[in-house]
């Protein structure tokens, strides 16, 4: 059975299980590849509950980052991704997985 | 993360805003039977959801929740008389029954049945469980009782404590079902640095939660909706083909079970709204297959646990913010994580340093808040129901509360719901 928590690092993004929550490390692509994957195969509650709280621990690295980040071209391109984190975000919580992974699919 | 519009949502429970009237659907513990212990005992001030109260037990027993103020020139009828049937404000003499109906007018000249028109605010009480429990809606909407375990186990089964909180309600069930605070808040420093000493003793005891929170410190989260709440599963890995799982209960809309241990007695809460910055915490611990043992109930008394000491008449803990919880640095610095002691002052202390209402919006979560995330979008789902004129089912149906927490080994190829599925019933 697979369960909740194995890595997700290498695994078919085309094959993905929605009651897994991703291991949110960083903001890199690998990462917004598999959050996207995520959201496009959830369906339910409790789908919707884990991508929130991914998108919480992305929402919540870019607000560190940019807390600390000086260099105003690195700054923007992350600026750009707290704000459509913060918008998919709110997709998922009205039951929306499919508009959010669209609005992220350009940060993969 | 919640916009400012969900926080006040969630948050507001006095009369009129959506989670005022999301609680006003349902019976909430109000006050403890042994507050009004006896027949024309003397009236006891009580604050729920925003709303000044004064219960008290007529001369036949029934217990009134009425308005606090008389409305004549609005005098508080915690001075009131309770005599015959009824309690009378002290100031003018006009008299109220338990169903609020104005029975007596001493004062009006003529008594042209003046008297029988004049009513104050008055809600319906049940006695359950050892408790007053008060249900605040409409009454052609009388919900039914939840049938909670700990409720219908007979009195020595049982025992109950209330204390009050300086938060929103919401700030305490949040503590209530965040599993991943414990490894910290609740933790021994020996435990919190896994010194090999303590980790070598843990292995080879049977305390199952001191073992695997030991030997797994990053659980999984699982969270499963429920016709009343969630259940909420943490995973740790065991032994080889193994999982140790912690089942929390989070019930509807404002009841949770920690984890419970086989043949250990078990042990809930339920946070009630008080107003927007207070809350009641109701403990109870419980032993569904007997009486609770003289050595069961010391334990469970003293304050190493989930029951805090407090003032009698204000329920206020002894351990309080103007005490600074009695913190002792030097424990802080040897022994124990806080250096408060008790988990329920441990658990008080970090949330009321949180504020009275913490603005949700500053938050920074992660996949280990899960459990919270979703309890804040399942009363979400319930009060913006009920605001689309959807009556909350759990409200309506007292029957699916008859379930218990758990904490269990299982095979890793076995789904927690099945594997628990036995030990979440409840049963008396």
């Amino acid at each position: 059975m697979k369960e909740n928590g194995c890595d997700q690092r290498g695994v078919d993004l085309t094959n993905v299980n929605p009651s897994h929550i991703v291991t949110v490390e960083s903001f890199s692509v690998d990462i917004m590849r598999s959050l996207v994957a995520h959201l496009e195969a959830s369906t339910k509650f409790e789908h919707f509950i884990y991508r929130e709280a991914e998108l919480d621990a992305v929402w919540s690295l870019t607000a560190f980052y940019l807390l600390n980040e000086a260099d105003m071209e690195k700054r923007k391109a992350v600026e750009l991704l707290h704000l459509c984190v913060h918008r998919a975000h709110d997709l998922v919580a009205k039951g929306q997985p499919e508009a959010a992974a669209a609005i992220l699919r350009a940060f993969c | 993360m919640l916009s400012r519009e969900e926080n006040e949502l969630l948050t507001r429970t006095g009369p009129g805003r959506p989670a005022g009237e999301y609680f006003r659907c349902f019976w909430l513990p109000a006050l403890l039977g042994s507050e009004v212990p006896t027949p024309d005992c003397a009236p006891v001030r009580v604050r729920l959801l925003g709303e000044n109260l004064i219960a008290f037990r007529d001369s036949e027993g029934r217990v009134g929740l009425v308005d606090e103020f008389c409305p004549h020139r609005r005098a508080s009828l915690f001075w009131g008389r309770n005599e015959e049937c009824g309690l009378r404000c002290v100031y003018h003499g006009w008299k109220y029954d338990y169903n609020g109906t104005c029975v007596d007018m001493p004062n009006e000249p003529g008594r042209h049945g003046f008297e029988n028109r004049v009513r104050i605010t008055a809600y319906p009480t049940r006695e359950y469980g050892g408790l007053v429990w008060a249900y605040l809606g409409p009454r052609e909407r009388e919900p039914e009782l939840p049938k909670l375990e700990w409720a219908r186990v007979p009195d020595s089964h049982r025992y109950i404590s209330k204390r009050l909180q300086d938060t929103n309600y919401l700030q305490a069930v949040e503590g209530g079902i965040d599993s991943s605070h414990s490894n910290f808040l609740h933790a021994s420093v020996d435990a919190f640095l896994l010194k090999d000493s303590y980790v070598e003793n843990v292995k080879n005891s049977g305390n199952l939660r001191a073992k695997y929170h030991a030997l797994d410190k990053a659980p999984k989260f699982t969270v499963k909706e429920t016709d009343y709440g969630l259940q909420i599963a943490v995973r740790r890995d065991a032994e080889e083909n193994k999982y140790y799982w912690r089942l929390t209960q989070f019930l509807l809309p404002s009841h949770t079970m920690i984890p419970s241990e086989e043949n250990l007695s078990i042990h809930g809460h339920c946070w009630v709204p008080r107003d927007d910055e207070t809350c009641w915490v109701w403990t109870i611990s419980w032993n569904p297959d007997g009486p609770l043992s003289k050595e069961d109930s010391e334990t469970i008394r003293n304050e190493d646990f989930v029951h805090a000491q407090v003032d009698p008449s204000t329920f206020r803990p002894l351990r309080n913010k103007d005490n600074e919880y009695l913190i002792d640095r030097d424990l802080q610095r040897t022994t124990s994580m806080t250096g408060i002691h008790g988990f329920a002052a441990q658990d008080q202390a970090l949330q009321e340093s949180m504020g009275p209402l913490v603005d949700r919006t500053l938050e920074r979560l992660g996949t280990s808040d899960t459990a919270i995330i979703a309890a804040r979008r399942r009363l979400l789902q319930e009060i913006r129901g009920l605001s689309e004129d959807s009556q909350p089912f759990a409200a309506s149906h007292g029957d699916i509360y008859w379930v218990r927490s758990a904490s269990m080994l299982l095979d890793r190829g076995i789904a927690f719901e099945e594997g628990s599925k036995e030990l979440t019933k409840a049963e008396v």
